[in-house]
């Protein structure tokens, strides 16, 4: 499970007007479908919206990848791993 | 200083905000994203809690008034249905996703340091304080498209007690969210720090909502107060135009509330009356429960780095908002939790025409502002 050659891409979406937090995430995450989906990469999006920790996680796990969340200095760090869950 | 009679008002009307500023910020109870969701992702979690919110200040609504705690009934600044009513419920649905939230939601955004909540707010300001300008010819198609005069609520039109309407509506509502309480859709994940589920979120904000009614005489309202704001921030640039206003002149709040022995009276006017005393702490108390809560999280952060496209949107949707809550009158927490739980029918075509707005808005906001 070596995560070594993988490319993080990061969104930072902090300050900005809702929903695009989830709308850019869901954009991003269709077109990088064919290289998430081989675990080329994973991404890394950078939110202070509070709401979107449930909401990106839902959509996102909807669409079979892994997720999580951390709360990070004053924001949250929401990582979608490029692997779907089998 | 506490023989004032304003002052029990006016600490009342603080602690009421900043308890419903809180509470919004821990489950992020943004009405407008509520709306703009449906649309946008066909999410319907949070409308549904918007459902409790208004069933729950129904029944508690109902319950204070056969208890005799409600006076007066039906509060005041609500008038007559015109067609006013609709269209400034549909140009607020599209100002308020356009702005990023509503008229509360604004502010409760801005106290926990949003660039943009800030700017909508200042958007609102100017929209209401634009409104004095057409005031006058507004008033006019008011008058001509009001229908049913002297009569506010559903139960008034059709000349019943308001339990008999009330009642049916309330058991109905609830046995839908008991049918989604079953079905497990009241509670959803969140990995956000110190969330409040907004269900519980939904029932403080309708126990806040009647102890606003009880002690104040009115639910949750603000919205004359971003045309008061403005006002004196004209006033001090051309006293004499504002002083030429008809709208400032008008004094359309008149009323005996349950606290303080006295008549309240109170406009938009550069003047510290009546509806200073219960919008403005009520609004400060929403900034500074919001900040609270976000600093004891340690997110009270401001971001400065937001899309030129975004700051636009808020201030024009803040803008085509605030004009919109002068000619509604008021805004969505006002009808939603205020009007519909006592059937008024102003409260039921704003909602009626702030939902094709909201619509609109969602559109509006995917095709011009966050396109990619």
């Amino acid at each position: 499970m070596s995560n070594v050659s993988q490319e993080l891409i990061e969104i930072d979406i902090r300050g900005q007007i809702c929903p695009s937090c989830l709308l850019t995430t869901l954009r991003e995450v269709n077109q990088r479908q064919a290289e998430l989906k081989a675990g080329e990469v994973s991404l890394r999006v950078k939110t202070d919206n509070r709401d979107a920790t449930s909401t990106i996680p839902a959509a996102v796990g909807n669409m079979g990848y892994p997720v999580t969340v951390e709360k990070k200095q004053g924001y949250y760090l929401i990582l979608i791993d490029g692997r779907p869950r089998e | 200083m506490f023989d004032h009679p304003y002052v029990l008002i006016v600490l009342a009307s603080f602690l009421l905000g900043s308890a419903a500023g809180f509470v919004m910020h821990r489950s992020d109870f943004c009405i407008a994203g509520m709306f703009r969701d449906l649309f946008l992702f066909r999410d319907r979690f949070m409308l549904r809690m918007l459902v409790l919110a208004v069933v729950a200040s129904m029944i508690l609504f109902e319950a204070a008034r056969l208890m005799g705690l409600l006076s007066p009934y039906p509060f005041p600044l609500l008038g007559p249905p015109s067609l006013a009513n609709l269209v400034g419920g549909l140009l607020f649905g599209m100002g308020m996703v356009l702005a990023g939230g509503c008229v509360v939601g604004t502010i409760y955004k801005m106290g926990s340091g949003s660039l943009l909540g800030a700017l909508a707010f200042a958007g609102l300001i100017a929209g209401s304080t634009v409104y004095a300008e057409i005031y006058p010819g507004w008033s006019v198609l008011v008058a001509a498209t009001t229908v049913f005069p002297g009569k506010v609520t559903i139960p008034e039109i059709v000349g019943v007690t308001p339990a008999l309407l009330v009642t049916p509506v309330a058991v109905g509502a609830s046995l839908l969210l008991l049918r989604w309480y079953r079905q497990d859709r009241w509670q959803r994940r969140s990995a956000a720090e110190g969330y409040l589920q907004p269900w519980k979120a939904a029932l403080a904000l309708a126990l806040i909502g009647t102890l606003s009614y009880v002690l104040i005489g009115m639910p949750l309202g603000i919205t004359t107060s971003y045309a008061k704001i403005g006002a004196y921030i004209e006033s001090a640039v051309a006293p004499e135009h504002v002083g030429d206003l008809a709208y400032f002149q008008a004094e359309p709040l008149m009323y005996r509330p349950p606290l303080g022995d006295l008549t309240v009276r109170g406009g938009a006017g550069p003047v510290l009356d009546g509806i200073a005393a219960i919008q403005f702490p009520l609004i400060l108390g929403i900034v500074l429960g919001a900040a609270c809560s976000a600093v004891m999280l340690r997110e009270f952060r401001i971001y400065w780095r937001v899309p030129v496209r975004q700051c636009l949107s808020a201030v024009i949707g803040g803008v085509i908002m605030g004009t919109a809550a002068r000619m509604a009158p008021a805004c969505n927490v006002w009808h939603l939790l205020g009007g519909i739980p006592i059937l008024a029918a102003q409260s039921i075509l704003f909602v009626v025409g702030m939902v094709p707005g909201a619509w609109l808005g969602s559109r509006l906001l995917t095709r011009l502002v966050l396109r990619a």
